[in-house]
């Protein structure tokens, strides 16, 4: 099942832009999951995936490979949405 | 006759003082005494006869005991010597004694305050007679024996003099180890400019002379070589040199190619041979080298003969500084008079989007890609995106912050050092959190606190050290040619390292870093949590605490010994090496299994993954055996590792077998002279960062060597 990872810092100045895109992608039924670098767990994740700038949404498919990214970029809600539709990532639900 | 000292304490009351550590001796002058026909040797070389006095002046003037204490002690010593009817007896044994009634009247703080430091004779006799393997950069003989005793008596020293009871404790347990405890008076590595000696000479504190700058190259190079050996004296660790060939260009204008080459073979025989310094160590030196010139030295004006500034900037030589890179790397090639590698110098290389952009990078990539080959010495620095570093030691880097940037136009400035080295005993953490996660990362955090503080009390000393000024110890790194002082303290760092993460997570979940990826993001999530850790400690402490890859030559080894020791049986499962044999070991640092059959690009990308987190810097080995990779495929390895993983540094090493006989050397670790047959053979291979006789290396290093996987043979 792809899945799409969402990387943030507590000091990062885009982030809450992001984390509103985040939860848009939540409330529409992706399976979305957001990873804080200032925690272990969550520098962990951002470190295997090489994720050196935040804000940064991943799109990673079943064998592990990212398939879409925007590395310290925010698109807009709607073009990332449109791309992910384009790339066949559909929400788990409707919900 | 009674005589108080202003303290004043009776017995009951110096009790009590081990309690209270602000409360400090005061000095007396006269005692009573009952003279002996004893004789005693005392440590001025000299003959006395008995004073009982003498042990009542020490404790007056080495502890907080008062008078009355002293003099009783005094008289029980002096009971115990005169029933022994001893005739001659040594000032040391007589300290014993005391130091025995100390702790037999409970006064334990004031007994560590009267210790005698030193050594068994029989400890002595092994060291002057046998080599001490701890550094295998150190040879034995004279010098080295002298190394090693003030080392063991200033490792003491350090123990109970500038690092706290908690801090010591954790050292000796080995849930910790403070490395170079034998040099706690002097700072750990450093990185150099060679514009400091272009542009104030060799002006040295307590020097015999003093020189101006130098207007020829070759004394521009006798001057390195000698602040490089003064330094050594003034630093525990490596001596690194930024951007060595592009410093040297305006020296070279005119030179013939063939001069260039003679200076490149002076320059690294003479870092080579200098055996003759601390202990016979050759000094641990590091050559930065740039093929282009890097982005912060393009628009800073040169500095030539005489230390004028030539009206040129650095970008406008960098053709004699190819030259100088290539030249150097051709020496390297040839190796040393018997064919082998050179140990020192080691050169490090900088690999960076510039680099690919510069003209001649493909032959110059395939030509230091041949010495990686031929004799291992290249070492690849990969700075990417705005990356800017100082490599140095095994793997140790000074990352440049947006300050040293603007430091870069007074290149002179750009002088780095870490003050102290710590590495923690990951698999010992393991243990203890016997499965419990959460405990995992709670002990795990205490043992980071207690390096911070561990760091703090050597900062305290070192501070001390330099408040002496050009009258103290540490006088070199004080001199202010440049308005400030040459060790720049405010700009240092400390190194938090790690020894066993591969042994830790087998431990917590049963299977190795490269056995599973659960295995593997624990592994990421425990060094992810001390770079967390270690950024708040900064912030807290206003210090900047910074994760290392270890070298940890000697210290996986005493780690795991430590280990079997204290955590048997269950040591004996995770422990590497051979057991029997001595020949024990963790996996040094973040390291994948050495022994596992990993074909290089995984491995160099697997543990590349962890570099990001540890600023101070990573290396990766590939360890080619007997296998001589042709240069175009180690190029485009190189090119790979750099555009596709996050690897900070790799190198490849070769195995190399010297002949004592026949002078000659042969590819392979080899029993015997593949030339002449003679088994009076030395074998040369990479034990950390470093070339060195394997004959030199410690049992741990030793077992690490025999299942090293061999890899070279994947890169035909």
């Amino acid at each position: 099942m792809t899945s799409i990872k969402f990387f943030w810092k507590q000091d990062c100045p885009k982030c809450p832009e992001a984390k509103q895109i985040f939860n848009g992608l939540k409330e529409k039924g992706f399976k979305v999951t957001d990873y804080n670098l200032n925690t272990a767990d969550g520098l962990a994740e951002g470190t295997y995936h090489s994720v050196l700038s935040t804000p940064t949404f991943l799109v990673i498919d079943d064998n592990e490979r990212e398939i879409l990214q925007w590395r310290g970029d925010v698109p807009t809600f709607e073009e990332l949405f449109a791309v992910l539709m384009s790339h066949d990532v559909k929400p788990q639900c409707m919900c | 006759m009674r005589i108080l000292s202003q303290t004043g304490l009776s017995l009951k009351e110096a009790q009590k003082t081990e309690k209270d550590p602000k409360i400090k001796h005061m000095p007396c002058s006269s005692f009573e005494t009952t003279d002996l026909s004893l004789f005693v040797r005392t440590s001025e070389e000299d003959l006395t006869t008995w004073d009982r006095g003498k042990i009542v002046e020490a404790l007056i003037r080495e502890t907080y005991v008062d008078i009355d204490t002293a003099d009783k002690i005094s008289r029980e010593v002096e009971h115990q010597i005169m029933s022994s009817r001893i005739n001659v007896i040594t000032a040391p044994l007589i300290r014993e004694m005391v130091d025995a009634k100390l702790i037999e009247h409970g006064l334990e703080r004031a007994r560590r305050m009267h210790t005698r430091l030193g050594m068994p004779l029989y400890d002595v006799d092994q060291l002057i007679l046998h080599h001490n393997k701890e550094n295998a950069n150190v040879p034995h003989g004279p010098e080295a024996t002298n190394l090693t005793l003030a080392e063991n008596i200033k490792k003491e020293y350090a123990l109970l003099n500038i690092f706290t009871q908690e801090v010591a404790d954790a050292h000796m347990r080995g849930d910790i180890h403070i490395h170079d405890l034998g040099f706690c008076d002097r700072p750990y590595c450093s990185g150099q400019s060679l514009e400091y000696v272009k542009r104030f000479g060799l002006d040295l504190p307590n020097a015999l002379s003093i020189a101006k700058p130098a207007k020829h190259p070759e004394v521009l190079l006798a001057h390195m070589v000698k602040l490089a050996a003064s330094l050594q004296g003034h630093f525990a660790g490596a001596i690194g040199w930024d951007a060595v060939n592009l410093f040297f260009a305006p020296y070279l204008s005119g030179l013939s190619d063939r001069d260039v080459k003679q200076l490149a073979q002076i320059m690294i025989f003479e870092f080579s041979q200098q055996a003759v310094a601390r202990g016979g160590q050759a000094i641990f030196s590091d050559i930065n080298i740039y093929w282009e010139v890097p982005k912060h030295f393009e628009d800073v004006p040169a500095i030539g003969p005489g230390g004028e500034y030539t009206g040129k900037t650095y970008s406008e030589y960098i053709q004699d500084a190819q030259r100088f890179a290539w030249a150097l790397f051709d020496v390297y090639k040839e190796g040393d008079g018997s064919g082998r590698p050179f140990f020192f110098p080691k050169p490090l290389v900088h690999i960076t989007e510039k680099f690919f952009n510069t003209q001649g990078h493909q032959d110059f990539l395939l030509h230091i890609c041949d010495v990686a080959s031929e004799k291992g010495n290249t070492y690849f620095v990969f700075d990417r995106g705005e990356t800017a570093k100082i490599s140095e030691c095994c793997r140790l880097s000074f990352k440049l912050k947006a300050s040293d940037l603007i430091d870069a136009r007074y290149p002179w400035k750009m002088r780095y050092c870490a003050l102290q080295n710590l590495t923690i005993n990951l698999p010992r953490v393991a243990y203890n959190a016997e499965g419990d996660e959460a405990k995992l990362f709670s002990l795990l955090t205490d043992l980071m606190e207690l390096t911070a503080e561990a760091h703090m009390q050597k900062r305290v000393f070192i501070e001390k050290l330099l408040s002496l000024g050009d009258r103290g110890p540490l006088a070199l790194l004080t001199m202010k040619r440049d308005g400030e002082p040459y060790l720049r303290l405010q700009r240092a760092s400390y190194l938090i390292g790690m020894v066993g993460l591969n042994e830790m997570v087998k431990i917590h979940t049963g299977k190795e870093l490269h056995e599973s990826k659960d295995a593997f993001m624990l592994g990421l999530k425990i060094i992810s949590h001390m770079k967390l850790i270690a950024d708040r400690l900064s912030k807290k402490h206003n210090m900047h605490f910074v994760l290392e890859q270890t070298p940890a030559e000697s210290t996986s080894y005493r780690f795991a010994k430590l280990d079997l020791k204290h955590y048997a049986p269950q040591a004996n499962d995770f422990v590497r090496g051979n057991i029997p044999t001595g020949e024990v070991y963790y996996t040094n640092s973040t390291y994948l299994n050495v022994g596992a059959t990993i074909n290089p690009i995984d491995r160099v990308m697997k543990e590349g993954v962890f570099h990001p987190l540890i600023e101070a810097g990573s290396l990766t080995h590939i360890w080619l055996g007997e296998a001589k990779p042709p240069k175009e495929s180690l190029a485009n390895f190189v090119i790979k590792v750099f555009k596709k993983t996050n690897n900070d540094q790799i190198a490849f090493s070769p195995e190399f077998t010297t002949c004592t006989e026949c002078r000659r050397t042969a590819r392979g670790l080899n029993p015997a002279c593949t030339y002449c047959g003679s088994e009076k053979v030395e074998g040369i291979t990479r034990i950390t960062g470093y070339f060195t006789k394997i004959s030199s290396w410690n049992k741990g290093k030793t077992g690490e060597l025999k299942d090293r996987y061999r890899s070279g043979e994947a890169l035909i």
